[in-house]
């Protein structure tokens, strides 16, 4: 998987260059919108990660130049200003997604799978956990054939520690996670640790629920073969 | 009270004093000029009766006058008298006039009544001589009434004038208040075109205004700029470092102890965001940055957040009592925004709230308004602290330890984009009821 990175900062290009790479992706990267503009001609890149805010160029057109030229990449916009105009331009240009800065790489990583599954048209898209088995498309769980009655946020909490599985996630990559769109009062609470708790009272019903786990004084970890 | 009204009210209070008071001067007036010419009348004809006396004596006059006064006086309008007098009056050589009655032909008649005493063979006499009133009063009432008609009508025809003219004169102030101050609601939708006036105070009203929104649409500008340039070049070294941490955390080969304190920065680094991007929300819907083009039901929306908020209601194990009476639908609004307002008030209604509590969420339509109302059995908050929940930075409870102060007042600027009236009440130990109110016509 081939992956531009357009990002005018640097050390942020850098971090996400750092950790795509360890992903398994081949990273490219462009700090001008001119610079971007040629390799998005020259190469092919899955994915493009497109900063609109760009000193020289205005990373709509560029979006709009790559779409023109029947380009195939998904692109995911990032933006500091996080306005929805930003986003709803961007979305209406073409763009797959959409990432406000500062954004976590996991969620960043979750959205590029998204992208993936929705462009190969996966129909069966489901992950197994110890028997336990994630309906991502209809967003339910079930144990041979049992459904598990989980909530919204459960549901979340799972996969995304399946998608990243084996690798410790923090509370606030989770929290970032589950309720990032939302500006309220909390900024660290226990609603994380109260839904992995409920989570694994559920799946305890039915399985061991030993892959998921704490990890002291940093998160949870699902552990996966 | 409108100004056209006002103007034109006390003219006609003005008109209404002229109409009274000519109506009192006026007879008074008339009476005056009209006396003045028969006195003077009265004066001439006692001269020549004088003359008449010098010349042919005074036997002759009464004598004529006694035998043809009836033929000449049939309506009593006139007579002349001479009668000796015995005593010197103190007015001797002076006229003397009042109004009197005289019985002539045995009927009382009003009238003008010049009196000369004059000295004639060495006797004093006095002349008398009247002048009838009766058809001097008739006129005298007659002209009166005229001349109060004429003014009421004249005084009805200016006022119309003078209402049609303050309208004339009115007009361009009534377009600056129709078309600058009524319709205008942010700066960027204001439009600079001079009103056409040839009034001086006017057209200095209109330039001010304009001179004025144009000074605030700058200030917005560089609010603006200011929240482009705090979203970037804060948000971009936050992003960055946020993203070093997550590297960081996924080296295995970090020993653990410096994980847990890279984790704590990490949530650090969280509340900085959250604040930043909370302030930086607040300055944008204030600087009126975000659009309201959508229709929202308020009854889904409630409920979506309800909804959202399940695992914290089942985590407390609250109960939510939801009742809708009449739907309403919120017309340009900003739905993501109203969605932001009700989950906050919510979320601290489950978060201020007992275990095992109970919120209350109702809505219904009360005259003019759309009340929703979202009440809790909660810690309430203190009479004190009542008026300064909506302040930023503002923490009163124990429970706010964990929150960074902005809720209520991002809960209160999207209110008031959307002209959302916010009531609170509470009752410490028992509870909070936030009551909404929507109106129709949100915009």
């Amino acid at each position: 998987m081939n992956v531009l990175i357009v990002e005018d900062e640097r050390q942020l290009s850098h971090e996400i260059e750092i950790f795509l790479t360890k992903q398994g992706y081949q990273c490219d990267v462009a700090f001008t919108g001119k610079s971007a503009s040629e390799k998005i001609y020259v190469n092919s890149y899955d994915f493009v990660l497109l900063d609109i805010g760009l000193p020289d160029y205005n990373g709509f057109n560029l979006l709009r130049e790559a779409k023109q030229s029947g380009k195939e990449s998904a692109f995911i916009i990032v933006t500091a200003r996080g306005s929805t105009d930003d986003k709803i331009t961007g979305l209406d240009l073409g763009a797959d997604d959409y990432l406000s800065k500062p954004f976590s790489l996991l969620e960043l990583q979750a959205r590029m799978q998204a992208i993936l599954r929705r462009k190969h048209g996966l129909k069966n898209n489901t992950i197994e956990i110890n028997g336990f088995v994630l309906d991502i498309q209809n967003r339910t769980v079930s144990f041979k054939n049992n459904p598990i009655n989980l909530t919204k946020k459960e549901f979340d909490i799972l996969h995304y520690m399946a998608l990243h599985k084996n690798r410790v996630i923090t509370r606030v990559q989770l929290t970032e996670h589950i309720w990032g769109d939302v500006l309220e009062e909390d900024y660290e609470s226990n609603y994380i640790d109260v839904h992995i708790k409920n989570l694994r009272k559920k799946l305890s019903v039915y399985g061991n629920t030993d892959f998921i786990e704490t990890v002291r004084g940093i998160g949870y970890r699902l552990n996966m073969a | 009270m409108k100004l056209q009204v006002k103007l034109t009210f006390y003219n006609a209070i003005f008109q209404a004093l002229i109409v009274i008071a000519i109506g009192i001067l006026l007879p008074i007036i008339i009476q005056r000029v009209v006396y003045n010419h028969i006195d003077k009348r009265l004066h001439a004809r006692a001269d020549k009766m004088m003359k008449i006396i010098e010349l042919g004596g005074l036997d002759d006059i009464i004598k004529d006058q006694e035998c043809s006064f009836d033929q000449y006086n049939i309506f009593k309008e006139e007579y002349v008298s001479i009668s000796p007098l015995s005593f010197m009056p103190q007015n001797f050589g002076k006229d003397s006039i009042e109004n009197a009655e005289r019985n002539i032909e045995n009927e009382v008649v009003k009238h003008r009544v010049l009196s000369r005493s004059f000295l004639y063979d060495n006797q004093l006499y006095q002349i008398e001589i009247g002048e009838g009133l009766s058809t001097v009063e008739q006129l005298n009432h007659t002209i009166n009434k005229f001349t109060l008609w004429m003014v009421v009508i004249i005084v009805l025809i200016s006022a119309l004038m003078n209402m049609t003219l303050v309208q004339l004169l009115l007009e361009p102030f009534n377009r600056i208040v129709t078309k600058k101050l009524k319709t205008i609601h942010h700066p960027a939708t204001f439009v600079e075109d001079r009103i056409r006036t040839s009034t001086y105070e006017f057209s200095y009203l209109d330039q001010s205004i304009n001179e004025m929104m144009i000074k605030i649409r700058s200030a917005f500008d560089i609010e603006r700029e200011f929240i482009t340039n705090v979203s970037h070049e804060l948000l971009t070294p936050i992003s960055i470092l946020q993203n070093r941490i997550e590297n960081i955390l996924s080296d295995s080969s970090l020993p653990h102890d410096a994980a847990v304190k890279i984790v704590e920065s990490q949530k650090t680094l969280l509340r900085l965001s959250k604040v930043i991007r909370a302030l930086l929300y607040i300055s944008k819907i204030e600087n009126e940055q975000f659009l309201k083009n959508e229709n929202a039901d308020l009854q889904t929306v409630t409920y979506e957040v309800i909804d959202e908020l399940e695992d914290r209601l089942l985590q407390k194990d609250i109960k939510v009592h939801k009742e809708w009476r009449n739907d309403f639908e919120m017309n340009k609004c900003n739905k993501s925004l109203i969605h932001t307002m009700l989950f906050n008030l919510v979320s601290n209604a489950i978060k201020y709230n007992k275990e095992k509590g109970e919120i209350f969420i109702t809505g219904k339509r009360i005259d003019d308004y759309f009340l929703l109302s979202i009440k809790d059995t909660g810690i309430g908050i203190s009479e004190d602290h009542l008026p300064h929940i909506f302040d930023r930075f503002k923490r009163f409870r124990p429970e706010d330890e964990m929150s960074y102060g902005l809720g209520l007042p991002i809960v209160r600027t999207i209110a008031n984009f959307h002209h959302i009236r916010i009531e609170v009440s509470s009752v410490l130990n028992s509870g909070t009821e936030f009551r909404l109110f929507f109106s129709d016509t949100i915009s």
